[in-house]
């Protein structure tokens, strides 16, 4: 068992050493060139798809409305996706802009909502912004230069957390920042496999070219860039495109929400198993899918292995405590018993290797290093709640039970 | 903020290599390190038991000294060596981490270990024969074998005496160790593989047995004094 797990944290550990690896020779290289001295200015279509959002989509148009680009340039499509609530009353509000559409439908699901939208423009370039997000004004001219590469078919936004107020939102808070950097260097490394809800700019031609936005287990926007990759497109990113987005207050939320993502990429990973280990799709199938399907199973494994380790020490101490009564020590602070073994080191290193990520994550969206509140929450507490939905997921992605939004 | 980067998928086969050497330099050095902390321990153990052997050196000739003079000087509080029992402690921590790279070196402590307490024994029971003092023994057996439930529930027991009267003077042995002294002291006191077990003047007890139990056993535990403050010693467990 012990080499397992030693297999596994090696597995783990490399990935993150490659990436960081990746991360450094794409600063080094400097790939990232776009030319922003002839400045163009396409048409440019962002769906908001709303589900039940009167509470967040005003402020979510407001930031839209606020975009630094040729209003003539700028197409919103509201489309109301049957919601039950009073979003079409606020998004009829938004109609005396010229800019702003609104479409209401019966409830069909987001992927559902983009295609209606789809039909409907012209534009050469279309969006997602989710209505529980919020854009900073300069995003777009961040992200429509890239697109001068005829390869790219889909630019992804540098993704934070909007106010982060409660502990489980301040943990993602440093999550995010972490895949602030993820998203970077897969996109770096040609594999991004994901295009997120949160304002990813598509080349519409493509996106018609492949018939549109399909269910994809609920989570269309990992369909969607398998997909890109399989047709051979990139998928860039573009982290100075700031987004931030609505997050769940309650483990409960995030619960639920992460066993969706999770689900959807176990189902999606199964419908595209071709692209892994196929040398045709370079590091995404020859690193970078398989580690993130062997994440989950190792992240499993060290957590069963890590509650059969605390259920054995509180037998023992249930022993102890039978014996002896209820006892309170000093705690001892004799280097002797200190835990030194090899695994503990390792644990060391990786976790300051996150931290490091973490922070790199944070400059690459906002220019400074500094890690944010929720890092030692992150580091301390996410790895103990993420096996729990990483394994529910599993179980339901096995059964296919499918999975809901809310 | 960063520019936006795109790139083409082709795998770099240095970045891979790098990754790996780099990975493997990590995984060598939390070796190292954890190597390094484990033979700091045993340095520990060793220096621990360099001083036993002196004290029980010392003991020796005390009472070589003592053979021609009074008993005056000694007592039944002289020592059972608190190092003894720490070193107790260590050793048996150091079994816990179950680590390969230090494990022989860990049972050949643990040898030595059993060594010094059937000494230090020994020279207790002449002692109390020459200067006719009563301390109290039990040669508490246990085993590392398999699940002993009831070894980890007597060393607990044991613990509490031990801390609860200083003066009681409790040996225990791994009852598998292979080294000849202690399987003599098991055959003299004929005691059989059916754990734990205690020897209390000379009588063997198998199975766990209550604190109560044992002093019911031996009733003068109650005359000991009593430690005034709770003392920190562990007897191993199994």
């Amino acid at each position: 068992m012990i080499w397992l797990i030693y297999t596994l944290f090696f597995i783990a550990l490399y990935f993150e050493v490659f990436m960081f690896l990746a991360f450094l020779t794409t600063k080094t290289e400097h790939v990232a060139s776009v030319s922003t001295e002839k400045r163009v200015f396409p048409k440019v279509t962002i769906i908001v798809p709303c589900y039940n959002e009167e509470a967040t989509l005003s402020a979510t148009m407001h930031s839209l409305l606020a975009l630094n680009y040729p209003q003539d340039k700028l197409d919103i499509i509201i489309v109301n996706d049957g919601s039950h609530d009073g979003t079409l009353g606020v998004a009829r509000t938004f109609e005396t802009d010229s800019r702003v559409r609104v479409f209401d439908k019966q409830n069909g699901g987001k992927h559902s909502a983009m295609n209606f939208a789809l039909e409907h423009t012209d534009s050469g370039f279309i969006g997602c912004l989710d209505a529980d997000s919020i854009v900073d004004s300069q995003a777009l001219q961040a992200i429509i230069p890239v697109f001068i590469d005829s390869r790219v078919a889909a630019v992804t936004p540098g993704i934070l957390i909007k106010k982060p107020e409660t502990i489980m939102q301040h943990m993602q808070d440093a999550e995010y920042r972490l895949s602030v950097f993820n998203r970077f260097t897969l996109s770096a490394l040609g594999s991004a496999f994901i295009t997120p809800g949160p304002f990813s700019i598509y080349r519409t031609t493509i996106v018609r070219e492949m018939d549109g936005w399909r269910h994809g287990h609920s989570t269309e926007d990992l369909e969607m860039a398998l997909r890109i990759q399989d047709a051979g497109y990139i998928i860039a990113n573009a982290p100075g495109a700031v987004v931030f987005t609505g997050s769940p207050r309650t483990l409960r939320a995030l619960f639920k929400q992460r066993v969706r993502w999770t689900y959807g990429f176990l189902r999606n990973a199964l419908d595209y198993h071709h692209m892994f280990a196929n040398s045709k799709y370079g590091n995404l199938s020859i690193i970078i899918l398989p580690t993130a399907l062997i994440s989950i199973f190792s992240a499993i494994i060290f957590f069963l292995r890590l509650v059969y380790l605390s259920a054995q020490g509180l037998y023992h101490s249930m022993v102890r405590w039978q014996i002896l009564g209820v006892q309170w020590y000093i705690p001892s602070f004799d280097w002797f018993y200190f835990n030194t073994s090899m695994i503990i080191v390792l644990v060391v290193f990786a976790v300051t290797l996150v931290i490091g990520l973490i922070a790199v994550g944070t400059e690459l969206v906002t220019g400074q290093k500094r890690i944010p509140l929720g890092t030692a929450l992150f580091v301390l507490l996410y790895s103990f709640i993420v096996p729990v939905w990483l394994a529910t997921a599993v179980v339901r992605a096995a059964f296919k039970t499918g999975v809901r939004w809310r | 903020m960063s520019e936006p980067v795109t790139q083409t998928r082709e795998a770099k086969s240095y970045t891979y290599l790098y990754a790996f050497l780099i990975t493997a330099f990590i995984f060598a050095t939390a070796f190292y390190v954890s190597a390094y902390f484990n033979s700091q321990r045993i340095q520990d153990i060793r220096s621990v038991q360099d001083n036993i052997s002196t004290d029980i050196l010392s003991l020796e000739t005390q009472f070589d000294l003592l053979q021609q003079r009074s008993c005056n000087s000694i007592s039944e509080n002289t020592i059972l060596p608190s190092e003894l029992t720490s070193l107790g402690n260590q050793l048996s921590y150091m079994e816990g981490q179950n680590t390969a790279t230090n494990k022989d070196e860990v049972v050949r402590l643990k040898r030595l270990y059993s060594l010094l307490q059937i000494k230090d024994y020994l020279l207790m029971k002449q002692l109390a024969a020459k200067c006719k003092l009563k301390p109290i023994f039990i040669l508490y057996f246990y085993t590392n074998i398999g699940n002993c439930v009831e070894c980890e529930k007597q060393g607990y027991v044991l613990t509490k005496l031990a801390q609860t009267y200083p003066q009681l003077r409790i040996y225990s042995y791994d009852y598998d160790l292979d080294v000849p002294a202690l399987k003599t002291l098991e055959s003299i006191n004929g005691v059989e593989n059916k754990l734990p077990a205690m020897v209390i003047d000379g009588d063997v007890y198998y199975g766990f047995h209550s604190a109560d139990e044992i002093q019911t056993i031996v009733p003068q535990i109650a005359e000991l004094e009593k430690a005034s403050s709770t003392a920190t010693t562990t007897v191993k467990k199994k």
